[in-house]
């Protein structure tokens, strides 16, 4: 499960995307003036759609390390999805044991940025039944393989991805 | 959400680590590719009542059991994981005997 805020609408305050790696925090601003942030997953198996108060509480601390004067901000809304956490972090597209079906998942908390490339590498994958270069990779048999994709080195455990 | 730990009570869910699956076994290390991918990569992330393992850091550093159902986030049963994997020890000893 990850969570997502908006704050109430403020003026021109941040002009791009901001992440801040040591804390895990992201922020932006909308056309509205709602500032859009949010940070790490909440990390056990979940269908709830809703997420729980101390990773609100660890999203907010990232966001006050990063930029104090955001502190006295309120909070308009905040929503949580699921996420379809793979065991390395990282998506797979690739054929499946059955023919004619193909897959595209595991995005983790990075799919909709991805959106372009993974279109297009699927779209190569369905027309030629072939990997596109970029996405050889992403097979579904790379576990059992041992050639997982594991750039923090965490291991099989995706509450850590 | 929070968890009522056998030995603290009820506290806080941030006082916990999440170790996923509760129910996965080790297999034998002469039981072959199959089994042991099985093991490390494959879970069945159920929608509905979950066994997974919790470790309370900020408490009693003890392992337990939680039951909870991922649809609601409701917690039915925690055990300490001590005490399952020796009622699972039991009763694999008396099938032996028997
Ligand atoms: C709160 C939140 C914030 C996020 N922020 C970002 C971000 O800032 N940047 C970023 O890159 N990514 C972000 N993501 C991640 C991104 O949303 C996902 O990685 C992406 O949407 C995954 O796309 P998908 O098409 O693989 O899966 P999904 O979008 O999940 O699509 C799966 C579809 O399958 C349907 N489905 C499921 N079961 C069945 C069934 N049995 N039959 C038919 N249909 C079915 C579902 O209804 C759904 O429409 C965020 C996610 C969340 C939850
Ligand atoms: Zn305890």
């Amino acid at each position: 499960m990850l969570q997502a805020f908006v704050s109430e609408g403020i003026k021109p305050f941040i002009d791009g995307v901001v992440t801040f790696g040591a804390g895990h925090f992201y922020i932006s601003q909308s056309d509205k003036g709602g500032l859009v942030f949010g940070g790490d997953i909440d990390g056990y198996n979940s269908y709830a759609q809703r997420g729980n108060l101390p990773v609100i509480e660890d999203v907010c601390e990232g966001g006050m390390a990063l930029m104090p004067r955001i502190g006295r901000v309120r909070l308009l809304r905040h929503w949580g999805g699921i996420m379809d956490m793979s065991m390395d972090g990282s998506p797979i597209i690739d054929h499946t044991p059955v023919q004619g079906l193909y897959l595209n998942a595991g995005w983790c908390y990075g799919g909709f940025k991805a959106t372009p490339a993974s279109g297009l590498c699927f779209a190569h994958l369905l027309a030629r039944d072939e990997p596109h270069p970029v996405a050889t990779a992403y097979r579904l048999d790379r576990f059992a393989r041992g050639a997982v994709i594991d750039e923090k080195g965490m291991g099989a455990q995706p509450n850590l991805h | 959400m929070r968890l009522t730990c056998p030995f603290c009570g009820s506290r806080g869910v941030e006082e916990f680590t999440y170790r996923g699956d509760a129910t996965v076994r080790r297999p034998a290390a002469e039981a072959g590719d199959a089994a042991w991918v099985d093991y490390v990569y494959l879970r069945d992330n159920p929608a509905g009542l979950h066994q997974e393992l919790w470790y309370h850091g900020v408490g009693c550093r003890s392992w337990l059991v939680v039951t909870r159902d991922t649809r609601t986030h409701l917690v039915s049963d925690v055990r300490a994981a001590r005490a399952v994997a020796q009622a699972e020890h039991q009763a694999e000893h008396k099938e032996g005997a028997a």
